[in-house]
C-alpha cells in the first residue's frame, strides 16, 4: 500500500511538523523537514509537565515522544537552521533552501540550548563574541551556528506548512510593565521557570512565589489590537499552572483575572470546580501594574460585587499571552501563494478541511492555521498527512 | 541498555474488513475514507436512514447544510466496498485486533463478520436544560433545538419579527464552545429578521473555537445585549420576566421576553455504554468512549484496533470529527496494511503447563488483548502492548514478556546493586514512558544524580513485580524507587495503579522484617521533567543517608 520515491517537504519542526513528518514516514514517504531554529520541538517542547497528584492532560510529554520518533526515523531528513528561499512548481515543487537568519533575543553567554534530550546538537553557539569572553562556561559539545544550515535545491511532491505561531509580545501592552519589572512574567516564561526549578519561583530573588496573579487574555480577544480570536490554550495553561503551584505549596494564593474562563481537558467542569475551591477568580482584567517594595507588584481592579476599585499586592504576576500568527506568515504567504485569513493565520479551503489549501499540493498543519492546543495540533497534523497521502495517491 | 524485544518475529494473517458503528456524518465519512483505502467496510446504523440526526446543521456547528452530504451518501451507496446495514445494532464482539468476530442484529436475524478493526462513530444527542432554570417548555419557552427548527424555515422565521428573545446559556451547565456556537448562530440568524431585541444571559462565554469571538462581536454590533452573570437570573412565571441585580449600575434590570431559548446539554449516544461493554472499552468523562489520557489522543481507545471518532470520544463538531476520521483512516492503514503483519513472537508468552486458567490475565489486561480458545488463554500479538501487567499479576508466573522475563529482571536487579563506593545503593525501576526518559534527560543535561543510582527500565510500571522489589532489598539495595507515570497518564491506563498497590504490599512486608519503610518509595514523573527526576532521586538519597546503609548487606 505504500509507494516509492515520493518526497514531501515539511516546513517547521514544532509538534505539528514533527507529527505530520512522522505520519508520512510511516507510509514510506521521504520527508525533508525544514526548521528555522537550530532545534526541533518548537514552543511545545519547552512546556513543563503540569501534573499534580494526577495528569492534567496538557500533552507536553507527548512532544518529547514525537521528537524521539522523528530523530530515530531514517526516512526523515532534518535541516536545522534552514529556511525556504524560493519555491516554484514545474509539476514538482522545486525548493531552494538557505541558511536561516535565526537570531535569538536572549543567550546564555552566547550559547542557546535545546530543551529536549533528543535535540542534537543540544547546545549552539550563536554569539561568538559573548562566548569568547568565557569559553569555559560553554558545554563541551556545543556547535557553532555558522556551521549549521543547508543551502541547496530540493524537488518535492508536496509541501506541508507547519511553521506555527508566536506568543503575543507582552511589551505591546505597555501598562503591564513586562521587561521593566522583574516579577512580571509571561505564561511562556513561567513554563521555563517550572521546567528549570520544578516550582514557581520569582525571577528577582529565586524565592517560591506565594501570591500569584494570572491575567488572562493578554493579546487575545482584544478589539483595540484587532485580535478578534480566543487563543484557546491560555485558560487551560493558567489554570493547570495555578493548580500545580497550589498542589506543590498549599500556602500559595493564586488569583485569576479573566473575562470568560475557557474549558481545560475532557473533564473540564470537574476541573473548574476544583480550581474555584483552590483559588480566586475575579472577572475583571486589571489595566495597570505598579512596582512596590521587594520587587512585588500592586494592581488595581474593579470588584464585581460592589463596583469599587481595589488595590492589591502580588509577589508574581503572570501574563497569559496568547497565540499570534507566526512572524513569517506574510513572507510565507507570498512565497507559497496561499492566502492568509483576516486574522493573519493561513486559511484552509473550508471548515471541514482546514488542512488543504486552494493551492494544489500545499497543506497546513497546526497553529499556522489558527490557535490550537498540543492535542488538537497533533490531530490536525495527522489530518494533513492523510490529505497529503491521498493527494500523492498512496494506497 | 540493549533491549531484546522483537528479536523473534513471525508473520501472521489478519482480517482486513472494518466495522464502522454509526451512520451519522462522521460514520459515513469514515466508511468512505476507509473504503477508499481499499478495505471492505461494514457500516452499521441503528436508524432507518443514514445521515444522523435531523437538524444537525446547527448541531454540528455548520451555518449551512453540509453540502457534500448528499454526494457522500451517494458515493457510499454506490461503493461496492461498503456494505450498509440500517436498523441494525451490534450484539456481540469476540476476539482481538486483526481478528474480531462481530455479531449484528438486523431484521430479526443475526449475522456475523470477521473484521480487523472497528471504528465507533456514534452521534451525540441533546438534553434540554429548562428544568435547571425552573422553566417548563411552552410556546414562549423553547429549547435550542426548537429554535434551530424554527429558524430553518423562512415562513416560521417571520413569526419572530418584532419579538424580544432571551437566550439562557452557561448558567444551567458549565457550557462549551459547541453550545456557544449554536447560540451565536441563532442570535445572528434572529438579527436578520426585522426588529428583534435579543438578550443573552450567559455564564462564561465559551469562545475557544475558531471564529466564535468574531461572531460574538458581530452579534453585539448588530444590537444583541449580553449579560454576563455568575448565577442564574430570577425568572418569574415561566419566563414572563427575567431580572437580575447589576452590581455596577446598582440597579435591577428586568426584561419581559416574548420567547426564551434554553440551552441544551450535548451528550454521547445513549448506546455508548452498551457498545463499550461489548467491545471492552474504557468509558471516560461524561460517558464518552475514550479516557482522558493524552496518549490516546486523538483517536485511540484502550483497545488496539478500535478507534473512536467525533462525538463518540468527546464533545465534537463536524470539523473536528472529520479531523478524527482522517486520523483513523491513517491508523487503519497502518494497522491492517495488506493483511499480513509481522509481529514479535515473544511479546507476551503463556506457559501452558503453568497456566491454570484462573482468568486473572484476562481481567487485568487493560488492552483487551487476552481471550480464550480451546481451554487456554491466548494473547493476541497484535493487540498486546507488552506492558506486562498480566505477567506480574499472574499468580502462577506463567506469562513472560520478551526482553523483560523474570529471569532477566532478577539478573538486572543483582548486577545493578554491585557497584557503589560507599554511597547509598539506590535501585530505581523506571517506566520507559516517563521516568526512564526523564532520567536520561537529567543525565544528558548534567543535573545532579546520586552516584549509587542504578536505573532499571521496565515497559510499564505495571511490570514491576513485588518479587523484584523484595529481591532488590535482599541483594543489598539501600533504597528502592518505583517510578511511574502520573495517574491518568499511563499508556496502559492502570499500570501505575498496579505498581502502587504492589509497593503498598511491599511496605507491609518490610515492616514485618523490620526494614524502614522510607527505603522504598513510589513516585510519579513525566518524560520531559529531567529536573523533577533529579529532585526525586536526590531526595531519596538524602533520606537513605539519614537512615544509613541497609542492614541486610
Amino acid at each position: 500500500m505504500s509507494i516509492e520515491n515520493k518526497k514531501v517537504m515539511v516546513i517547521g519542526g514544532g509538534i505539528a511538523g514533527l507529527t505530520s513528518a512522522w505520519e508520512l514516514s510511516r507510509f514510506n514517504i521521504d520527508v525533508e523537514l525544514i526548521e528555522k531554529t537550530p532545534f526541533l520541538g518548537g514552543y511545545a517542547i519547552r512546556y513543563c509537565c503540569k501534573a499534580t497528584d494526577e495528569c492534567r492532560q496538557c500533552g507536553a510529554c507527548t512532544v518529547e515522544e514525537m521528537l524521539k520518533n522523528v530523530v530515530n526515523e531514517p526516512k526523515i531528513n532534518v535541516h536545522l537552521a534552514t529556511e525556504v528561499d524560493k519555491i516554484s512548481n514545474n509539476g514538482k515543487f522545486v525548493v531552494e533552501l538557505k541558511k536561516s537568519s535565526y537570531k535569538p533575543a536572549q543567550t546564555k553567554q552566547g550559547v542557546v540550548s535545546g530543551y529536549s534530550k533528543n535535540n542534537s546538537p543540544l547546545h549552539v553557539i550563536v554569539d561568538k563574541e559573548s562566548y569568547n569572553k568565557n569559553p569555559d562556561a560553554c558545554p563541551e559539545d556545543a556547535v557553532e551556528l555558522d556551521t549549521m544550515g543547508f543551502s541547496g535545491k530540493l524537488d518535492v511532491d508536496a509541501v506541508i506548512l507547519a511553521s506555527g505561531f508566536q506568543p503575543f509580545d507582552a511589551e505591546k501592552k505597555g501598562t503591564y510593565g513586562y521587561n521593566k519589572f522583574t516579577n512580571i512574567v509571561t505564561g511562556m516564561d513561567l513554563e521555563s521557570i517550572m521546567r528549570e526549578h520544578g516550582t514557581v519561583v520569582r525571577p528577582s530573588d529565586g524565592k517560591v512565589a506565594q501570591k500569584i496573579a494570572f491575567i488572562q487574555c493578554v493579546g487575545s480577544r482584544d478589539e483595540r489590537l484587532g485580535n478578534l480570536w480566543c487563543s484557546q490554550v491560555c485558560c487551560p495553561y493558567a489554570l493547570r499552572m495555578a493548580e500545580k503551584s497550589k498542589y506543590q505549596n498549599t500556602d500559595v494564593e493564586a488569583t485569576v483575572f479573566y473575562m470568560d474562563i475557557q474549558n481545560a481537558g475532557k473533564d473540564y467542569a470537574g476541573f473548574y470546580e476544583k480550581c474555584k475551591k483552590d483559588f480566586r477568580f475575579i472577572r475583571n482584567i486589571p489595566v495597570d501594574v505598579f512596582p512596590i517594595e521587594n520587587d512585588s507588584l500592586s494592581m488595581r481592579y474593579m470588584n464585581e460585587e460592589d463596583g469599587l476599585c481595589i488595590n492589591e499586592e502580588f509577589d508574581l504576576v503572570v501574563l497569559s499571552v496568547g497565540i499570534m500568527p507566526g512572524p513569517d506568515n506574510s513572507k510565507l504567504s507570498d512565497l507559497l501563494k496561499v492566502a492568509l485569513n483576516e486574522d493573519g493565520f493561513f486559511a484552509g479551503i473550508d471548515k471541514l478541511n482546514s488542512t488543504s489549501t486552494l493551492k494544489d499540493g500545499i497543506f497546513l498543519a497546526g497553529t499556522v492555521a489558527g490557535p490550537k492546543s498540543i492535542a488538537v495540533s497533533r490531530a490536525h497534523a495527522g489530518q494533513a498527512a492523510g490529505e497529503v497521502i491521498k493527494y500523492l495517491g498512496v494506497s | 541498555m540493549t533491549d531484546m524485544i522483537n528479536t523473534d518475529m513471525k508473520e501472521i494473517n489478519i482480517a482486513t474488513d472494518v466495522l464502522v458503528l454509526g451512520g451519522g456524518l462522521a460514520g459515513i465519512k469514515a466508511a468512505s475514507e476507509i473504503a477508499g483505502s481499499g478495505y471492505k467496510v461494514i457500516l452499521v446504523d441503528k436508524n432507518t436512514e443514514l445521515g444522523g440526526q435531523k437538524g444537525s446543521g446547527s448541531f454540528i456547528g455548520l451555518q449551512e447544510d453540509f453540502k457534500g452530504l448528499q454526494d457522500l451518501r451517494n458515493q457510499i451507496n454506490a461503493d461496492s466496498n461498503i456494505e450498509i446495514f440500517t436498523n441494525t445494532s451490534l450484539v456481540n464482539a469476540m476476539g482481538a485486533t486483526g481478528d474480531y468476530t462481530v455479531s449484528l442484529s438486523t431484521e430479526g436475524k443475526t449475522v456475523q463478520y470477521n473484521v480487523g478493526a472497528v471504528v465507533v462513530a456514534t452521534d451525540c444527542c441533546v438534553q434540554a436544560l429548562n428544568e435547571k432554570y425552573g422553566l417548563s417548555l411552552a410556546d414562549n419557552v423553547l429549547t435550542q433545538s426548537q429554535m434551530d427548527e424554527l429558524l430553518s424555515s423562512e415562513a416560521n422565521k417571520e413569526k419572530l419579527a418584532n419579538k424580544t428573545i432571551a437566550f439562557l446559556v452557561g448558567l444551567g451547565q458549565e457550557g462549551n464552545p459547541l453550545v456557544m456556537e449554536r447560540v451565536l448562530n441563532s442570535v445572528l440568524a434572529v438579527q436578520t429578521i426585522g426588529e428583534c431585541d435579543t438578550y443573552i444571559y450567559a455564564g462564561d462565554l465559551k469562545v475557544a473555537s475558531n471564529g466564535l469571538e468574531r461572531m460574538y462581536k458581530e452579534s453585539r454590533e448588530k444590537g444583541a445585549v449580553y449579560f454576563k452573570l455568575t448565577e442564574q437570573p430570577e425568572i418569574v412565571e415561566n419566563g414572563k420576566t427575567i431580572s437580575f441585580f447589576d452590581s455596577v449600575a446598582r440597579r435591577n434590570i428586568e426584561i419581559s421576553p416574548d420567547i426564551i431559548v434554553v440551552e441544551e446539554e450535548i451528550l454521547g449516544d445513549n448506546l455508548n455504554g452498551e457498545i463499550a461493554e461489548m467491545l471492552r472499552m474504557d468509558v471516560g468523562p461524561s460517558g464518552f468512549l475514550q479516557k482522558d489520557n493524552v496518549h490516546l489522543f486523538p483517536v485511540k481507545s484502550n483497545r488496539e484496533g478500535i478507534f473512536v471518532a467525533g462525538s463518540t470520544r468527546n464533545l465534537s463538531g463536524l470539523p473536528s470529527a472529520f479531523t478524527d476520521v482522517e486520523n483513523i483512516a491513517l491508523e487503519v492503514k497502518n494497522l491492517l496494511g495488506n493483511g499480513k503483519k509481522i509481529v514479535p513472537g515473544n511479546k507476551a508468552v503463556i506457559d501452558e503447563e503453568k497456566c491454570v486458567i484462573c482468568l486473572t490475565c484476562y481481567r487485568c489486561c487493560p488492552h483487551g488483548a487476552i481471550y480464550w480458545g480451546d481451554k487456554k488463554a491466548i494473547i493476541s500479538p497484535v493487540a498486546c502492548q507488552g506492558c506486562g501487567i498480566c505477567a506480574s499479576e499472574c499468580p502462577m508466573d506463567a506469562i513472560q514478556i520478551g526482553g523483560f522475563t523474570d529471569d532477566e529482571m532478577v539478573e538486572k536487579v543483582k548486577t545493578g546493586i554491585t557497584s557503589a563506593n560507599g554511597t547509598p545503593r539506590i535501585l530505581a525501576f523506571c517506566c520507559q514512558n516517563s521516568a526512564f526518559e526523564a532520567g536520561e534527560m537529567a543525565d544528558i543535561f548534567k543535573m545532579p544524580l546520586p552516584d549509587g543510582l542504578q536505573i532499571i527500565k521496565v515497559p510499564c510500571a505495571g511490570k514491576i513485580d513485588l518479587d523484584y522489589i523484595l529481591n532488590a532489598f535482599v541483594a543489598g539495595a539501600d533504597g528502592v524507587m518505583v517510578m511511574a507515570c502520573h495517574p491518568g497518564n499511563c499508556k496502559s491506563e492502570a499500570g501505575n495503579t498496579y505498581a502502587q498497590w504492589r509497593v503498598n504490599d511491599a511496605y507491609r512486608m518490610l515492616e514485618e522484617v523490620g526494614l524502614e519503610k522510607d527505603r522504598l518509595c513510589f513516585v510519579c514523573t513525566a518524560s520531559n521533567m529531567g529536573s523533577g527526576f533529579s529532585d526525586l532521586v536526590v531526595d531519596m538519597e538524602k533520606r537513605i543517608n539519614e537512615l544509613g546503609l541497609s542492614p541486610l548487606k
